[in-house]
């Protein structure tokens, strides 16, 4: 963890608010554009947020979070509670959407799903490489940053306000695609779903802000043996696999503890794994917290 | 040991009380509003324990307690709030008696404060899913929740904290003065179960909280 100190917090958008977090014992640790940080709140929950500011400021994180209407008390306490002044403990930031070297960029942003894609579009802009980004939202007045995008890159920066001209025709851009071209998109599910359906997956790279709606086996116990430190253990069926390591004592660490942020990432020795993540994860790799054991035994890399 | 008490305790009326205690200051009588203003709000929003009192339909009284993270509570809007119901020994008695009879009363401690918050109002069980969504903890959401319409809400005044020492960590010897719970269960229940294995049967139950 990193203590900062809330810097500003000021209104970017209809229900939107940006964060200026400035490290409390010196420079932040390092990131790369599309990395996320998990902001722990006073009221004891962790968010992820995007970093949104400017990677080579080492100062201070940027990250914007929008009120959401049903929220368990994270983006409604941050709109209602916080303020300028307050201690923060933040993570190390963590890529699970990282920008990978391609001859061109097709971002594509929906709503909060903008801040990812801020710092990627600056780096591929300043790497001279051709990237446009198709910003959709509900309406101008809802979508942080349009301004400063449209002023800072031009027409490269496309605004669909939905309501009044309906979702991009994401058909249409994957037709006029260029080889090679990678899209980057993050926005709602029903964006993402539109999206995948559009594009070749070879081609995509997408990010959750919300666990993706699925459906599974019934869960059913199984039994972890730790190799390293010999340790067995039990996970009943309405239990967690990280939820009974960190009660048997075994070191891991958490965040959302809901398959999105990747805090939990474990390595997978023996065994197969039904992965429930938003994450996806690596080849022997599982996220503890949602992922189960497919079989009665998984032997784990702890 | 015997106690002794050789007669109950004189019971007394509301004028020979009043004659005891005198009669409040006009002004505390503002301090109770209709509804969740902005301090009751944030009260609420830092508030990881509560006990809800409610009474069955003869007015049988009772009080039991709830916490989750800060906040569990969640004020809908200034004149509605809604507790999760997470799963417990599903006896339900507060559930049955807001069937029975709406009326219920809530005390709110935030660790660490002296002050705390009475919220009374009218409850009734609910399923609304825009609800429960807001209450999904580890990836799940509560059964039911329980909405209160609020009609008082009014901060109480630290005495009762400050003399109970509630926040001082050196009050939580007290607890090692006590049987554990599973030589109470052993002894009450009259089973034949020995109070340690009666200790890891719960000790186990609270590894799953949500």
């Amino acid at each position: 963890m990193q203590r900062t100190l809330l810097d500003r917090i000021d209104p970017v958008a209809e229900d939107v608010v940006s964060l200026v977090l400035r490290g409390a014992d010196g420079p932040l640790a390092p990131w790369e554009p599309g990395a996320h940080v998990d902001v722990a709140l006073p009221n004891w929950l962790t968010r992820q947020y995007s970093l949104c500011g400017d990677p080579t400021d080492r100062e201070t994180y940027r990250v914007a979070v929008r009120y959401d209407p049903l929220s368990r008390g994270g983006s409604e306490y941050i709109h209602r509670f916080l303020r300028p002044g307050r201690a923060l403990d933040v993570s190390l930031p963590r890529n699970n959407f990282p920008l990978d070297p391609a001859p061109g960029y097709l971002f594509l942003a929906g709503g909060i799903g903008i801040t990812p894609v801020l710092p990627m579009l600056r780096a591929a802009v300043a790497a001279g490489l051709p990237a446009s980004l198709v910003y959709a939202g509900r309406a101008a007045a809802t979508m942080p940053f349009a301004g400063e995008l449209r002023s800072a890159y031009g027409d490269a920066v496309r605004i669909v306000t939905t309501q009044e001209h309906g979702r991009p025709d994401f058909a249409a851009l994957a037709a006029e695609l260029a080889p090679g071209t990678l899209v980057y998109c993050c926005g709602p599910a029903s964006m993402l779903t539109a999206v995948e359906a559009a594009f070749p997956p070879g081609q995509l790279r997408t990010e959750r802000f919300q666990p993706a709606p699925k459906v599974f086996a019934p869960d059913q116990a199984f039994e972890v043996a730790c190799a390293r430190s010999g340790r067995t253990v039990q996970v009943d069926a309405d239990d967690s696999l990280l939820n009974a390591l960190q009660h048997a004592g075994v070191p891991v660490s958490s965040g959302c503890r809901e398959g999105v942020c990747g805090s939990c990432e474990i390595t997978v020795l023996e065994g197969e794994v039904e992965h429930r993540d938003d994450v996806g994860a690596d080849e022997g790799r599982m996220f503890a917290c949602v992922s189960r054991a497919l079989g009665p035994r998984l032997v784990l890399d702890l | 040991m015997t106690t002794h008490v050789r007669t109950r305790p004189r019971r007394l009326s509301l004028d020979e009380v009043r004659a005891k205690i005198g009669e409040p200051e006009p002004m505390l009588e503002n301090k109770k509003i209709d509804h969740i203003d902005r301090f009751a709000r944030m009260f609420i929003a830092h508030s990881p324990f509560m006990s809800l009192a409610t009474a069955d339909a003869a007015g049988r009284a009772d009080c039991s307690p709830r916490g989750d993270y800060p906040g569990f509570v969640k004020v809908l809007d200034e004149n509605l709030l809604a507790i999760p119901d997470r799963p417990g020994n599903r006896i339900a008695d507060s559930l049955c008696n807001i069937v029975e009879n709406p009326e219920i009363g809530m005390l709110f401690l935030v660790p660490g404060m002296r002050e705390s918050l009475r919220v009374n109002g009218r409850a009734y069980p609910t399923d609304e899913p825009d609800v429960l969504a807001r209450m999904r903890t580890e990836a799940k959401a509560p059964a039911l929740a329980i909405a209160v319409e609020v009609t008082e809400a009014y901060f109480h005044c630290g005495r009762a904290l400050l003399r109970s020492r509630l926040w001082d960590p050196a009050s939580q010897a007290l607890a090692d003065e006590l049987p554990s719970a599973g030589e109470v269960a052993a002894a009450q229940f009259g089973v034949d179960i020995a109070p340690e294995q009666f200790e890891a049967a719960l000790e186990a139950s609270y590894r799953k909280l949500f």
